[in-house]
């Protein structure tokens, strides 16, 4: 039987959520970025099996829902720690920062110059001192006494 | 008992050899220090069977001639002996019409009327057993027995001594069966089979780069003779229909040198086929024989072992060429030019090559050019078209086989005691140290040069004597009017062997014939003044290197050492049996005619053309003393030059002048082979080779260097970033759905 | 019918190429400058394009874009979802992703998953998105990273998900053109060919119970959740264990590595 046109429209969305997932994965050079791109799938799938559920009238899409979305916090978990394992080896969040396992002729794919960032460090208004600062114990907010 | 018959020792004397060389190669290795005997002494037997042949044919020739006919007639002899036959393809070849191949001239018309249209190709291995094959069976295997006794002691300390002997024993072999062969495949194949023996033998010492280099050389230039006896082959088949020398009964078809033919006045090709077949023949003979312009190769040969030299490029292979020409003599007498034509090639090559004799330092060397001046008389001797040439040249052929062998052993037997140095400026007043060697190579060397009573002086007395004949025919035509009655020959045609060839009143007729021919008489005068000129030289070379090596202070190099005493007696009983061949063989065959008597009894001499030009036999006591006195012209030069070593040279050169460094490079002719001939194969070898490496491996490598570019492409796609891997991924997948949904639609 | 479906098909081709070319415009080139506001604000020009022409499409096919509560929340998440790719600070990337959430939960309420919206929001919104923010602060340098301007094959990743999403669109729009053409591959000549099937009325009546749309939608999320599906669930709370335990046991190796904490700047691979 033919779909309602909620689902369909469901359907839709999910479709759409999930190509652009996709993009920013492939595209998207940050770490961070491309899981949270990865996420943004899951969304998708998780709008489209709703919508399924929604149209056969039983539950076992929101049951897979519910599935998806554990596994996806459990992966999310263990990516972040992946992520930070690199940002150690590495000192940044860059996909392309890793490429031992290209043929050994090739050359290391370097990224080229870009013009200076338009991001402009924020200057924030700033008054003069007055007064004197207290002299900050370093080890002290380390130990306290009392929560 | 044995059936000892003719035939059976016909085949016994390169059977013997064979099993000899067979022996020698399975066993040598066994038989170490003794790997001489299976071959020595089948070369013995085949010697002792051979002079039996010899003997008893002769016994029968001559007293069976004489008794018979009651006059000195020579009648023709051949018996033929076939062992198997080895093809035969029936219909094989259609003659046109009007070819020799079946029609032999008026008188045997109706015969041909009987014969086959069509020719088989038949090819049987046939020996024929008359007094030239004998002559020259009797000739190799006696030579070769005293050469093979001599190497026991030659080659002793030798570590190819078992090779040699069994090359020298399937040289005989060869050799053998090429002079006892009855049809022109068969000579052709034992051509070459002595040609690659001579290879074998002058490589011996194979790791030495100039015995390679000799040995290719020779090789290579006795291909281009072979080229022109292949042809000859060729076209001696398309115009006589068959390659046997005799009648065939078997096939019908008359052998080229048969009864039949011979007897046929118009029996062979004149013109230009003829001409080309027997110039292709003479061309063959010219790389075996080593005459002008294929005899660069034979002083090269010298780097083989001397008891090889002395065998092969002075007594035996080197005759086969005169021996061809000699037995093809009714096919010369058909095209007067080639007659003519080899005369000059023969006593050309005499003068060149002993004028380059006189310059050269190498003892063996002298002897080479020697050597190819001999032979070059012998050809002139041929070319002079009349029996006494023919006989002449053979005669030539069997003194110069025992004088040759002689000095080229002596020449060996010194360079034994020198430790390997011949250069005859190193060494001097060796009759001292080694006085048999210098008795019997004194001995040779006035055989050589025409000194009577040794052999020399008779046989070339015989060849003056026909040279004379030709280019003075008036004087000759009265004496020979004199002796016609026993020059004539009659011959009658038998149904059963021995034959005898048909007489014809147009024999009588033509008994001015060829020998009085006045034409050519000019031509004939020049050769004759040619080869006065080069006994001369002859004489003179010869005795410069007897009067360098053995006369004077005594002077020994350093590489003899110890070795400087005369050889042992294995070594010295060869030369002492050939002194005495040397010496009595002339006289003897001479006085008694015998030779000649019994040569004139070969079918091909046999002939009406050829037998009735002139006796077999003469001597013209005038023209033997011009040779002695050339001779003795020589001799006296010599020793004024260079007896007691009073001038080492310096005398001549002065002499000589610029001719004597033309001489020494003897002519150049190397040279200008290496120009015209060598140095462009040597191009297209280059540009093959680059062509090779540039295009036919560069095509290779081509096609290897496709998947290894497709791969260098492809392997960019490898850069280790994952992102790209997941685009890739995307991307194919992407294209197979709508591949799918492509094909999936309406 | 088929004149339709190859004007639609044609539609699709132009909504899948404007789709892919404002992607691509949107995505970080490493431009700078007014270079850079100029691709953005055409990108998203076309974008809104683009969107439109696939809502005409899938309408044109059967019959979508027509509840307009839907189509707010859908705009959100989807606009959400495209400006958490292509922002160029993870930082806003986040955020962004903060809202497709929330638009992602709408339009799971719209759909009727009531549990499912929420626990959505709490999940991703709060626990995950949170963790992804503790890590940039960890990991992220000062000022924008090069890497964070630059693109890895944007116009191969832009093409690459319009075409998906062309695809998925014709085959869900193909969906409503009824069930035959749904996956019957010989019959389906005659089926476009052949009938106009009405749009199906809405899915049929709870009869059983196991119908989500009912009131007690919780209750019946959890008894079936309970019901059929507990070992799924005991699976998945052991998961959840092992996650814990794999990630602390992870982290807690570094150190011994390379002894200076998490932040060592070494030179990459």
């Amino acid at each position: 039987m033919t779909p309602a046109p909620l689902v369909l429209d469901g359907l839709i969305v999910g479709a759409m959520l999930f190509a652009i997932g996709l993009v920013g994965i492939l595209a998207r050079r940050n770490l961070i970025v491309m899981f949270l791109s990865a996420e943004l799938m899951l969304q998708g799938v998780s709008v489209s099996l709703v919508a399924w559920s929604r149209h056969h009238g039983d539950w076992g899409g929101h049951i897979l829902v519910i599935f998806v979305l554990t596994v996806a916090a459990c992966e999310a978990a263990i990516a972040l720690v992946f992520v930070l394992q690199a940002f150690a080896r590495t000192g940044r969040l860059d996909a392309a920062a890793w490429q031992s396992l290209r043929e050994s002729n090739l050359p290391r794919v370097v990224d080229r110059e870009l013009p200076p960032g338009d991001a402009v460090d924020m200057k924030f208004p700033t008054l003069t001192p007055a007064g004197v600062e207290p002299a900050i114990d370093e080890a002290a907010h380390l130990q306290r006494e009392h929560v | 008992m044995f059936d000892l018959d003719a035939s059976t020792l016909l085949v016994l004397v390169p059977a013997l050899p064979l099993v000899g060389a067979i022996l020698t190669v399975a066993l040598g290795r066994l038989l170490g220090p003794k790997a001489h005997w299976p071959a020595v002494v089948s070369i013995a037997a085949a010697a002792g069977v051979a002079i039996t042949l010899l003997v008893g044919l002769g016994r029968e020739v001559l007293v069976g001639n004489h008794g018979e006919s009651g006059s000195a007639a020579p009648v023709a002899f051949e018996q033929i002996q076939t062992l198997w036959q080895w093809a035969n393809v029936p219909d094989a070849y259609v003659p046109p019409a009007d070819s020799l191949a079946i029609d032999l001239g008026d008188d045997l018309v109706a015969k041909a009327a009987g014969r086959p249209a069509s020719l088989p190709f038949s090819i049987g291995i046939d020996l024929r057993l008359d007094p030239l094959t004998a002559v020259m069976l009797a000739v190799i295997t006696c030579v070769g027995l005293l050469v093979a006794i001599y190497s026991i002691g030659y080659m002793h300390d030798d570590p190819g001594y078992p090779r040699f002997f069994a090359l020298v024993a399937a040289f005989v072999f060869s050799m053998a069966m090429l002079v006892a062969a009855s049809n022109f495949l068969l000579v052709y194949v034992f051509w070459e089979a002595v040609g690659a023996c001579s290879y074998l033998l002058i490589g011996f010492w194979f790791r030495k780069p100039s015995a390679a280099a000799a040995a290719k050389k020779a090789f290579l230039v006795n291909r281009v003779g072979d080229f022109g006896l292949a042809v000859a082959v060729f076209l001696l088949w398309m115009t006589y229909g068959t390659l046997n020398f005799h009648d065939s009964a078997a096939s019908a078809v008359p052998g080229i040198l048969g009864m039949e033919r011979l007897s046929d006045p118009t029996g062979y090709v004149a013109g230009a086929v003829g001409t080309a077949i027997c110039l292709l023949l003479l061309l063959a003979a010219c790389g075996k024989s080593a005459q002008l312009p294929l005899h660069v190769w034979l002083p090269d040969a010298m780097e083989g072992p001397t008891p090889a030299s002395a065998l092969i490029h002075a007594a035996t292979m080197v005759t086969a060429g005169v021996y061809l020409v000699a037995r093809c003599a009714p096919l010369y007498m058909a095209c007067p030019e080639a007659l003519v034509t080899v005369s000059i090639v023969g006593a050309t090559t005499a003068l060149v090559a002993a004028l380059i004799g006189t310059v050269q330092n190498d003892l063996k060397r002298v002897l080479a050019y020697s050597t190819i001046s001999q032979l070059g008389y012998m050809f002139a001797s041929l070319g002079t078209g009349i029996l006494l040439g023919f006989t002449a040249g053979i005669f030539h052929l069997v003194t110069h086989a025992f004088f040759k062998a002689l000095l080229f052993l002596g020449a060996g037997s010194v360079m034994h005691a020198m430790g390997g140095v011949i250069d005859m400026r190193r060494f001097g007043g060796l009759r001292r140290v080694m006085p048999i060697t210098a008795a019997t190579f004194l001995i040779g060397s006035l055989a050589l040069a025409g000194v009577a009573p040794f052999a020399g002086f008779f046989s070339k007395d015989e060849i003056l004597a026909a040279l004379h004949s030709r280019g003075w025919p008036d004087a000759h035509a009265e004496h020979h009017g004199e002796a016609s009655h026993d020059a004539h020959a009659i011959l009658e045609v038998p149904s059963r062997p021995p034959f005898r060839l048909a007489s014809d009143r147009r024999t009588a007729a033509t008994a001015g014939g060829i020998g009085h021919d006045g034409s050519m008489a000019a031509t004939y005068r020049t050769l004759y003044w040619m080869s006065l000129f080069t006994a001369f030289l002859t004489a003179f070379y010869t005795f410069r290197a007897v009067f360098m090596t053995f006369t004077g202070p005594t002077r020994v190099p350093e590489e003899a050492g110890h070795h400087a005493h005369e050889s042992p007696p294995i070594m010295t009983g060869p030369l002492v049996v050939l002194a005495v061949a040397a010496t009595v063989s002339g006289w003897l065959l001479f006085s008694t005619h015998s030779l000649a008597d019994f040569l004139a009894a070969t079918p091909s001499l046999a002939c009406p053309a050829v037998a009735a030009t002139a006796t077999p036999h003469a001597f013209h006591l005038d023209l033997a003393m011009q040779g002695t006195l050339a001779a003795a012209l020589g001799i006296v030069l010599a020793a004024l030059g260079y007896l007691g070593r009073r001038s080492d040279g310096p005398l001549m050169d002065r002499f000589l002048g610029p001719l004597g460094s033309l001489f020494a490079n003897r002519f150049y002719v190397d040279e200008i082979y290496a120009a015209i001939i060598v140095r462009p194969l040597e191009i297209l070898a280059m540009l093959c080779a680059a062509f090779d490496r540039s295009i036919v491996d560069g095509l290779v490598n081509l096609v290897a260097a496709i998947p290894l570019a497709v791969g260098a492409a492809v392997r960019r796609f490898q850069s280790g970033l994952m992102q790209r891997y997941a685009v890739a991924g995307v991307l194919g997948t992407l294209v197979i759905v709508l591949a799918l949904a492509w094909s999936l639609r309406a | 019918m088929q004149d339709g479906i190859s004007a639609t098909g044609s539609l699709l081709a132009v909504a899948v190429g404007c789709a892919a070319a404002s992607v691509w415009l949107l995505l970080p080139r490493g431009e700078s400058g007014a270079r850079e506001y100029s691709s953005r604000r055409f990108g998203t020009l076309l974008g809104i394009v683009a969107l439109t022409l696939f809502v005409a499409t899938g309408h044109r096919l059967g019959g979508i874009g027509e509840e307009a509560t839907f189509l707010v929340v859908a705009l959100v998440a989807v606009v959400g979802g495209a400006a958490t790719v292509v922002t160029r600070s993870p930082v806003y990337s986040a955020i962004w992703f903060a809202l497709a959430v929330a638009g992602v939960a709408g339009v799971l309420l719209v759909l009727g998953a009531q549990f499912l919206g929420v626990a959505t929001i709490v999940v991703y919104a709060g626990a995950i998105l949170v963790m992804f923010l503790f890590v940039l602060m960890l990991a992220q340098p000062t000022g924008m990273a090069a890497y964070d301007r630059v693109s890895n094959e944007p116009l191969l990743s832009a093409v690459a998900g319009a075409v998906l999403l062309g695809l998925l669109t014709l085959f869900i729009g193909r969906l409503s053109a009824g069930p035959a053409t749904c996956c019957a591959v010989p019959s389906k000549a005659k089926a476009l060919a052949g009938s106009t099937t009405p749009v199906a009325p809405s899915p049929p009546a709870d009869s059983t119970g196991s119908d989500p749309l009912a009131a007690d939608h919780v209750a019946r999320l959890g008894g079936e959740l309970f019901g059929r599906h507990l070992l799924a669930v005991e699976a998945a709370g052991v998961l959840l264990l092992v996650s814990l335990i794999g990630s602390i046991a992870i982290v807690s190796r570094t150190p011994a590595e390379d002894g200076a904490g998490l932040v060592a700047r070494r030179a990459g691979p």
